[in-house]
């Protein structure tokens, strides 16, 4: 009762804030209602084709991988190489799926878990610094066909996907990654050694050669790791296609509430803007300095990795995504709900998301003309600084926008409707 | 629809309430600032009479205190400044590998104060500085030892931040949370913008407790991770817990110009948790019975949420934006 009475009090004194969001709500009700159905399936449709171009890619990939074991040399490498690359443009495009759906993130790990003490899975150089938190960090499973963990012997004889499933995250650390883009990237370019100079890693293809011409030791082992790497990105990525698709239960999650499923697209385009690719992926590497906190540190093509985010938020936005052949996924979308809410809010919206991509761009352009995502993270490089901050700044300011459709589109009362808080507040302090 | 009508009928009649916003800076932001800041010039000024660890334990743990009153604020200028304050979980040893460098290298940096403010944030600030004081492995030197200046940089680096951190808040940030709404002003379109942004610095800060300070030590119930706790060479951990749940609730309550009773009740039933735990460094989370103590703790904190999100969230409509931690 109390309760009740201090928030009548907080109510007079803020109408006008909560007049705001109420006046909001009478905005869009009845108008967006009979569109968001249709938008969150396009958002639906968006990941299933996703989701299956990255699954088309990574079978190239392993097409790719066969070729090279079976027959290393510079060239299959190269290819390989090449198409890891290729596989990262509708992957990154799908990362804006994960933090709104559950699904995806607890999923997430296993694929595109990063960063990676890389010594667990393959030599490394001298220099390898080890933390004090991982102990497994240059445990070097291609060399150890046994080891041991936690007193238990691990028979490492046959590296399969079963196994290296079962050593990703090992002893509860998230840097032991063992699976996913970036425990394959590690395998096809190795360490980068090359620092803040220019030059991504340089692993020989003799790494996969047989017999006297194998180079880093145990290169059965190393092909035998990269196909079960590979066939276990496959496995995953067919696992996710199908929760997207028709009956899938990610597709049927969104769908099941309006409200709820808008806030999950909403969600996911902040999340990633901000905490994720702003601060842990851009902004806290460079404040770091150290040319390891790149996203994709062996191969150096980091740039890309963030540029397809950023354009994979500004697809959910405008319910628009260019497939691998160029065929076009689209409908009804969340820019036409925020117009009908705001119309300057969404002009706002669109300009915002076309400038982070354009920022983002400009380090695509900058890295493709030879000045390296890890050169720009050199302590004391000032234009390295001002790219990576503008991609970084861009990635706030439309964060701010996506926070106001949240409000505009009144979600955060939703959400909260059938909540203890909302509907009997001294409910929550029983 | 009947209410809707109230409120905006109620809006027209009604004079802008700016209260919460101002109450905010005034009462809790900026004097924690300016503390913070006063805190670090007094740390400088004993680094320089007596570099030595135990000589500026005290001074230390003044400016780590003043520092959890605003310490978990990511918004304005705090938005970048407080990583190179406070760079903490650091999950791959960075602070080490940084230290051990510049000391290995005797690395002349130290007598430069602007090549240092260029140095990885990891060998800067209140961690770097803990680790050098309070690490048995860096903390016995002499006042001939590189790691004297380099202590004496430390503090002198921190000094400066926090004073640009200070000036930056009241001299600029400040006008700009206070202006939400008016013309010319492209940060907050609307007074409700300024509100909505600090109301998730309070929950964000509260889910940093109990998602990082808290949960980081406790690890699973196998394998608990003492070497996780935050600060526990210093043996703050858990008085690191106990001040920015208190920070959270005192800003909470400045933003409110109404009283939260149920908030502080909440943050009684934290404190009350808290005289149980043993070890303020929380290393003996490997006992059950340790681990069970940290592990109400949390929950305890996890209720402050609760509370704030009733009496502040839901009379306003507010909910949380994003926040800093959102990524992994």
């Amino acid at each position: 009762m109390k309760q009740i009475e201090h928030q009548k009090k907080g109510q007079d004194m803020k109408f006008r804030t909560l007049a705001t969001s109420a006046l909001a709500l009478t905005l869009v009700t009845g108008a967006a209602k009979a569109d968001t159905g249709a938008v969150l399936e396009t958002y639906a449709n968006i990941a299933q084709a996703g989701y299956a171009d990255s699954l088309t890619t990574a079978r190239a990939l392993s097409d790719a991988v066969d070729a090279l074991i079976a027959d290393p040399s510079a060239e299959t490498l190269a290819a390989a190489r090449a198409a890891w690359v290729a596989a990262r443009v509708p992957y990154q495009q799908t990362e804006v799926y994960r933090f709104g759906n559950p699904i995806v993130d607890d999923w997430e790990g296993k694929v595109n878990a990063w960063p990676l003490d890389e010594g667990l899975i393959d030599y490394v150089a001298s220099d390898y610094v080890l933390s004090d938190e991982n102990e497994f960090a240059a445990l070097n499973i291609i060399a150890n066909p046994s080891f041991t963990i936690a007193g238990e012997e691990v028979d490492a004889s046959e590296i399969t996907p079963e196994l290296i499933e079962g050593l990703h995250e090992l002893d509860g650390i998230e840097a032991n990654v063992a699976t996913g883009y970036h425990a394959i990237e590690f395998l096809l370019w190795g360490q980068d050694l090359n620092g803040t100079g220019p030059g991504a890693g340089d692993r020989p293809h003799t790494d996969y050669a047989a017999g006297d011409a194998c180079t880093g030791g145990n290169c059965d082992r190393r092909a035998a790791y990269l196909r079960a790497a590979t066939d276990l990105l496959i496995s995953d990525l067919e696992e996710m296609e199908a929760n997207w698709a028709e009956g899938g239960a990610a597709r049927e999650a969104v769908m099941q509430d309006e409200a709820a499923g808008l806030s999950a697209m909403l969600t996911g385009m902040g999340s990633l803007s901000y905490g994720e690719l702003a601060g842990e992926r851009m902004r806290l590497g460079l404040m770091l300095g150290d040319p390891e906190e790149e996203h994709d540190c062996f191969s150096d093509n980091t740039h890309w990795s963030h540029y397809y985010d950023g354009l994979g938020i500004q697809n959910v936005y405008h319910g628009r995504y260019t497939r691998i052949d160029g065929s076009v996924v689209e409908g009804p979308s969340l820019a036409d709900i925020a117009a009908e809410a705001d119309p300057a809010l969404d002009t706002e919206m669109a300009a915002k998301l076309d400038a982070t991509v354009a920022a983002l761009g400009a380090i695509s352009q900058a890295a493709e003309g030879g000045f390296a995502y890890d050169q720009m993270l050199a302590m004391g490089n000032a234009e390295g600084e001002a790219l990576i901050m503008g991609g970084v700044n861009a990635l706030i300011d439309q964060t701010r926008s996506i926070e106001r459709i949240v409000a505009a589109l009144d979600l955060g009362g939703i959400a909260l409707e059938g909540s203890d808080s909302l509907d009997n507040p001294g409910a929550v302090f029983e | 629809m009947r209410f809707a009508l109230a409120f905006v009928l109620a809006a027209t009649l009604a004079t802008p309430s700016q209260a919460g916003v101002a109450e905010a800076l005034d009462d809790h932001i900026l004097p924690g600032f300016a503390s913070f800041a006063a805190a670090s010039a007094d740390l400088e000024a004993a680094a320089r009479s007596d570099c030595t660890a135990p000589a500026l334990a005290a001074s230390f743990h003044d400016a780590f205190d003043a520092w959890l009153v605003v310490g978990d604020l990511r918004l304005g200028p705090s938005e970048t400044g407080a990583l190179s304050i406070a760079f903490w979980p650091d999950t791959r040893g960075f602070t080490e590998k940084t230290l051990a460098s510049l000391i290995g290298a005797q690395n002349p940096i130290v007598d430069d104060p602007e090549a240092f403010a260029e140095l990885s944030i990891a060998g800067r600030g209140l961690f770097a500085l803990e680790m050098l004081l309070f690490d048995p492995d860096y903390s016995d030197y002499g006042t001939e030892d590189y790691r004297c200046a380099l202590a004496q940089a430390l503090a002198s680096d921190l000094a400066r931040q926090a004073a640009a951190l200070s000036q930056g808040w009241s001299e600029s940030f400040a006008s700009v949370l206070l202006s939400a709404g008016a013309d010319g002003n492209a940060r907050f379109l609307s007074e409700e913008e300024a509100v909505r942004a600090i109301y998730t610095q309070i929950l964000s800060a509260l889910q940093f407790t109990t998602d990082s300070r808290i949960a980081r030590p406790m690890g699973s119930f196998e394998r608990p991770r003492p070497i996780r706790a935050e600060a526990r060479r210093s043996g703050r951990s858990l008085t690191n817990v106990l001040a920015s749940t208190q920070a959270a609730v005192d800003l909470a309550e400045a933003l409110a110009d109404w009283p939260l009773p149920e908030t502080r009740a909440a943050l009684g039933r934290v404190q009350e948790a808290a005289e149980a735990i043993e070890d303020p460094a929380f290393g003996d989370v490997d006992n059950p019975a340790a681990r069970f103590r940290l592990e109400v703790l949390q929950q305890k904190v996890a209720a402050v949420t609760t509370a704030i999100e009733a009496e502040i969230g839901a009379p306003l409509g507010l909910s949380a934006g994003f926040n800093a931690q959102d990524g992994d």
